[in-house]
């Protein structure tokens, strides 16, 4: 499990958002499969030499979006549960920050709305061309 | 154990050293104090120590003062090795060892392992790097409830200082509260959850790493021609620093990198980016001088 996260803590994003991102991600992407067990807090906090109040702040978000649950005593794990959705949900999420950050660079470089739809369009036509 | 420092200051003759600072550091936190040389943060730990008598202000523990029983539970690594120079490694040991209840005799061979250390070899043999293992030995192998360490990986190499910051983490996840001095600010960004810079002896800047890094960006506009209209923006209290070079106009935030942005846009900026700042910029622009005019900038390039 350690090995599909890895954090730049010399980032300007904060750690624990690294964290969750990746964690999402990995779910979305199956590498993390529902019901697998995540390592403790402090066990994550020392493979990624990272402060613990950081990693338990990431877990926590990560159970109120409904990602992981936590047992009392057992430890964290992906939830069961829906993971479908949740799959889903996190699946949606990953996408939805890559579009908007493609969007606001296109902007940032003085693109205007019908620029960045052409360019959009392109994208899809490449990707999806059996839905063309 | 939280600690609050409140409204510290100690003068030596007429030199100021710390003034005014007030610091909240949260039970079971990793507290970061950065700060150039001389900006105060030695004094700062001796004086909520006792070690130096703070010409006036609090340090409370729990809300209670300083107790010879919390020495007990608490552990210091000072900036300059507190080691004597014609004991062996392994005589601190056994000193260590009759201070402290929770003073581990297991604990302590392991991490004089972990540093190489030869508990026959007198301090004065000792390098740089040596002495602050040794340090670091004696204040990690009990189980101390606040640790206070000074610059701890100052002469380590790459692979000791890593194992230092695994020992704070560790220490950290045991629910120890931490407060920590580096120059080194990768590796506070890593083990600290909180920070403050200290400047000149007072506290320029202080929070959560992750809320210091969510709020702080630079939002850079590169505009048609170099008469930028800037009118409010340095008294705006989102901005922390404006910086103009020809068309190219760089504002940091302490917060609302989006509003600040959208505003550039709206006053013609053709492209407008916001950039994320990690903790070494952030401490960078708080140690500088603050905000500055676009004028001053200026008239610097």
């Amino acid at each position: 499990m350690p090995a599909v996260l890895t954090v730049d803590p010399r980032s300007g994003v904060p750690i624990y958002l690294q964290i969750i991102e990746q964690i999402k991600r990995s779910v979305a992407l199956g590498v993390l499969a529902p019901g697998e067990q995540l390592p403790t807090v402090k066990q994550l906090a020392l493979d990624l030499t990272v402060n613990p109040n950081t990693v338990a702040r990431a877990y926590r978000d990560l159970e109120r979006d409904e990602v992981i649950e936590t047992a009392p005593g057992r430890g964290s794990f992906v939830r069961a549960n829906g993971s479908a959705e949740t799959s889903r949900a996190a699946a949606s999420h990953v996408a939805a920050e890559a579009l908007l950050h493609a969007v606001r660079e296109a902007k940032s470089i003085g693109l205007n709305a019908a620029q960045v739809r052409a360019l959009f369009d392109a994208a899809l036509a490449r990707w999806f061309p059996e839905e063309q | 154990m939280s600690i609050s420092i409140e409204r510290l200051t100690k003068r030596y003759g007429k030199f100021t050293a710390v003034e005014d600072v007030t610091i909240e550091i949260p039970a079971g936190s990793v507290f970061g104090l950065l700060g150039p040389n001389g900006a105060g943060k030695t004094t700062t730990f001796k004086c909520m120590l006792g070690l130096a008598s703070a010409t006036s202000g609090t340090t409370r523990y729990d809300s209670k003062p300083l107790t010879p029983q919390l020495f007990e539970e608490l552990a210091y690594v000072p900036e300059r090795s507190a080691l004597y120079e014609w004991m062996r490694a392994g005589d601190h040991l056994e000193m260590q060892k009759r201070a402290f209840k929770s003073f581990s005799a297991k604990r302590a061979d392991e991490l004089m392992q972990l540093f190489s250390l030869d508990p026959r070899k007198r301090v004065r043999n000792m390098s740089k790097g040596m002495r602050t293992a040794l340090s670091v030995v004696l204040a990690f192998a009990s189980e101390p409830r606040i640790m206070i360490l000074d610059e701890p990986t100052s002469g380590l190499d790459p692979v000791n200082q890593r194992s230092v910051l695994k020992l704070i983490i560790d220490a950290s996840a045991q629910g120890a509260t931490i407060v920590l001095s580096s120059h080194q600010i990768g590796q506070v960004e890593r083990a600290a959850d909180h920070i403050a810079v200290l400047k000149n002896g007072k506290v320029a800047l202080s929070g959560a790493v992750d809320d210091l890094k969510a709020g702080s960006k630079i939002v850079e506009a590169i505009f048609e021609s170099d008469a930028i209209a800037l009118d409010g923006l340095a008294n705006d209290t989102r901005v922390t620093r404006l910086e103009k070079t020809g068309r190219i106009l760089r504002v940091t935030v302490r917060s609302g990198g989006d509003d600040v942005a959208g505003e550039l846009s709206s006053r013609g900026a053709l492209s407008v980016r916001v950039v994320d700042l990690n903790l070494e910029d952030i401490f960078l622009n708080a140690v500088d001088s603050g905000i500055q005019t676009a004028e001053v900038v200026e008239a610097v390039q």
